[in-house]
């Protein structure tokens, strides 16, 4: 499956459809290439392909190679369809909710633009199913995001919880994520093609007892082309379970047609 | 690895949680209980077609001098606000020729007009949505008239791209307005009497967006196209360096591409209304009559919804009744 989806990159990067217009590098999805959302989905009727590859190096335990395909819909107005599904090399699992495999079908809502005195607000429900690796039940996932500029700066906060439907052993049966960032757009007034975005976050651990995983990340994207936007990203988790990330990288591609 | 079975911090845990949540939906719901400043993104994306991006596939000169004018309308209207329009010199010469550099930099893509604006774009963001949605009708129609179609063909995606504008809530009356009543209100003029140059930078924008579509139509193909719009975009640098100070008002279609201002009536009335709207909104940012952003705000606001978008047509004062469109460009 990662296979053809890189074929099927490859194909939109170097077939006939040549440069076209103007994808958003400054509306920011998960994993591209930090975990933070920003609050604002792709307009109406844009489909957006997106894949990644990350690597993470554990501090215990090998180190894993992680693709991360996903498409986008702007199935209606303000409203965002997402279908994701991460494959991972061995260990099959790092996270309770998240198995090598799982469906993952989310939906995000933005209540409202960002004006003088609202910041954008937008909530996102998913539900991962169990299509992966040893994964049983259906998780379901709430999210609440918001983004608040000063200036070029803008601030995001994604505050979610993970509702697992059948935990096994000391799994939780929850667990809550907090991501805190700020983005901003290197350049102006001469250029307007890279986002920066730098993110710390905490995420409960899935067995209960241990601490969160707690880290940072920074990123880049870039408006490669009208309809590519590229991203790189790195981090690290300096606090958690021993299997915490000591350092991982993130590159990926973003298509909008 | 360490595990903690203490079942009363894991009660507390989700107690936290439990508030953590509440929080959030209190947040998102929040909004819901109706607010002037509440408004909808409603970004709508472009009409997908073959023929998307001709322009800057084909004529990539054309396509960058568009992309600088992007940077222009959005700068002037952030330095405007953020100046509250009573440095000339800051927008003169700093803002002024800081457009200029950007045109002159030939960017290749069009820059992000949040980043170029952002607290007008958190002022009046239904007034940008309108810009966008037009703006992205004159995208299309450049790419139409580039693209290698039949008459027919071209005349069929004219008409869907069309249909497609007037579906949005943000599309922009087809009628004739009455540019000069409307050019008569009591803050009008305001930005021109003030920065004469910059209005005239901008109106050398309006310029090349409406003068290339007659040349680009009567080309019978590519070579010919960029031959034929290049006499424009000489001119229109020309009007860069020299600002055309004396012109009285904005350039119109039907002046500078009569065929087609007589074959799409709409389309031009749209385009036509569309710099008239950028006329009126620097005036309002320029007016002392609005001392507060929230007065700018409002008034930007009224003048959108009475005056200028498709949804007031039945009500709307400064449609010309006496010049209906044919039937089948309503």
């Amino acid at each position: 499956m990662p296979w053809m989806f890189f074929i099927v990159l490859t194909g939109w990067l170097f077939g006939p459809w040549g440069t076209a217009w103007a994808l958003d590098h400054d509306n920011l999805d998960p994993n591209r290439p930090v975990q933070l959302e920003d609050a604002y989905p792709i307009p109406h009727g844009e489909i957006g392909v997106e894949g990644g590859v990350r690597v993470n190096d554990r501090r215990a335990g090998s180190t894993q190679l992680i693709y991360q395909p996903q498409i986008l819909y702007g199935a209606f107005m303000n409203t965002q369809i997402e279908i994701q599904s991460d494959i991972f090399t061995d260990p099959h699992t790092l996270r309770g909710t998240n198995q090598s495999g799982d469906l993952r079908l989310g939906v995000l809502y933005n209540f409202n633009t960002e004006t003088l005195l609202w910041p954008a607000l937008a909530v996102r429900v998913e539900g991962i199913f169990p299509t992966g690796v040893r994964s049983q039940g259906v998780d379901t996932q709430l999210t609440g995001i918001l983004t608040r500029s000063f200036g070029r700066l803008r601030f995001h906060a994604n505050a979610g919880y993970t509702i697992l439907s059948r935990p096994r052993d000391v799994e939780r049966h929850g667990v809550y994520r907090l991501v805190g960032a700020v983005s901003y757009p290197i350049g102006y007034p001469f250029r307007f093609r890279e986002t920066l975005i730098v993110d710390v976050y905490t995420q409960q651990s899935d067995l209960i007892g241990q601490r969160n995983y707690t880290g940072a990340e920074i990123g880049i994207r870039h408006q490669l082309s009208s309809r590519i936007v590229l991203d790189m990203g790195m981090g690290t988790e300096f606090d958690g379970p021993s299997d915490r990330s000591a350092i991982n990288g993130t590159i990926g591609l973003s298509i909008g047609f | 690895m360490t595990i903690n079975k203490d079942p009363s911090l894991h009660s507390i845990r989700h107690g936290c949680l439990r508030v953590l949540t509440m929080c959030l939906l209190l947040l998102t719901a929040w909004p819901l209980t109706g607010c002037e400043q509440f408004e909808k993104r409603d970004q709508r994306f472009y009409y997908r077609a073959l023929w998307n991006f001709s322009l800057r596939d084909n004529l990539k000169e054309l396509d960058i001098d568009f992309n600088g004018i992007d940077f222009g309308h959005s700068h002037l209207y952030e330095n405007l606000l953020l100046t509250g329009a009573a440095d000339v010199p800051a927008i003169e010469d700093v803002a002024r020729q800081e457009t200029l550099r950007f045109i002159a930099s030939r960017p290749t893509l069009p820059p992000n007009e949040e980043a170029i604006a952002p607290n007008y774009m958190k002022l009046a963001w239904r007034a940008q949505n309108t810009f966008d949605e037009a703006h992205a009708l004159h995208r299309s129609t450049y790419d139409i008239y580039v693209a290698d179609l039949s008459p027919a063909e071209q005349d069929r995606a004219i008409h869907n791209v069309l249909a497609y504008y007037q579906k949005s809530a943000y599309a922009i009356t087809p009628h004739r307005l009455d540019h000069h009543r409307l050019d008569s209100l009591p803050y009008s003029k305001a930005f021109r009497q003030k920065f004469p140059l910059f209005n005239a930078t901008i109106w050398a924008y309006h310029y090349l967006q409406v003068a290339v579509y007659d040349p680009l139509g009567a080309a019978p193909d590519l070579s010919a196209k960029q031959r034929a719009v290049q006499p424009i975009l000489d001119t229109y640098h020309h009007y860069l360096r020299h600002p055309p100070v004396h012109w009285t008002f904005m350039p119109l279609v039907d002046e500078y591409s009569p065929r087609f201002a007589a074959q799409y009536p709409a389309i031009a009335n749209i385009f036509d209304n569309l710099h008239m709207l950028h006329d009126t909104i620097s005036d309002i940012l320029s007016s002392e009559l609005f001392p507060t952003w929230q007065a700018k705000r409002a008034e930007i606001y009224r003048v959108l919804d009475t005056y200028y978008l498709a949804t007031a047509d039945s009500t709307n004062p400064m449609i010309i009744r006496d010049q209906p469109l044919p039937h089948h460009l309503h």
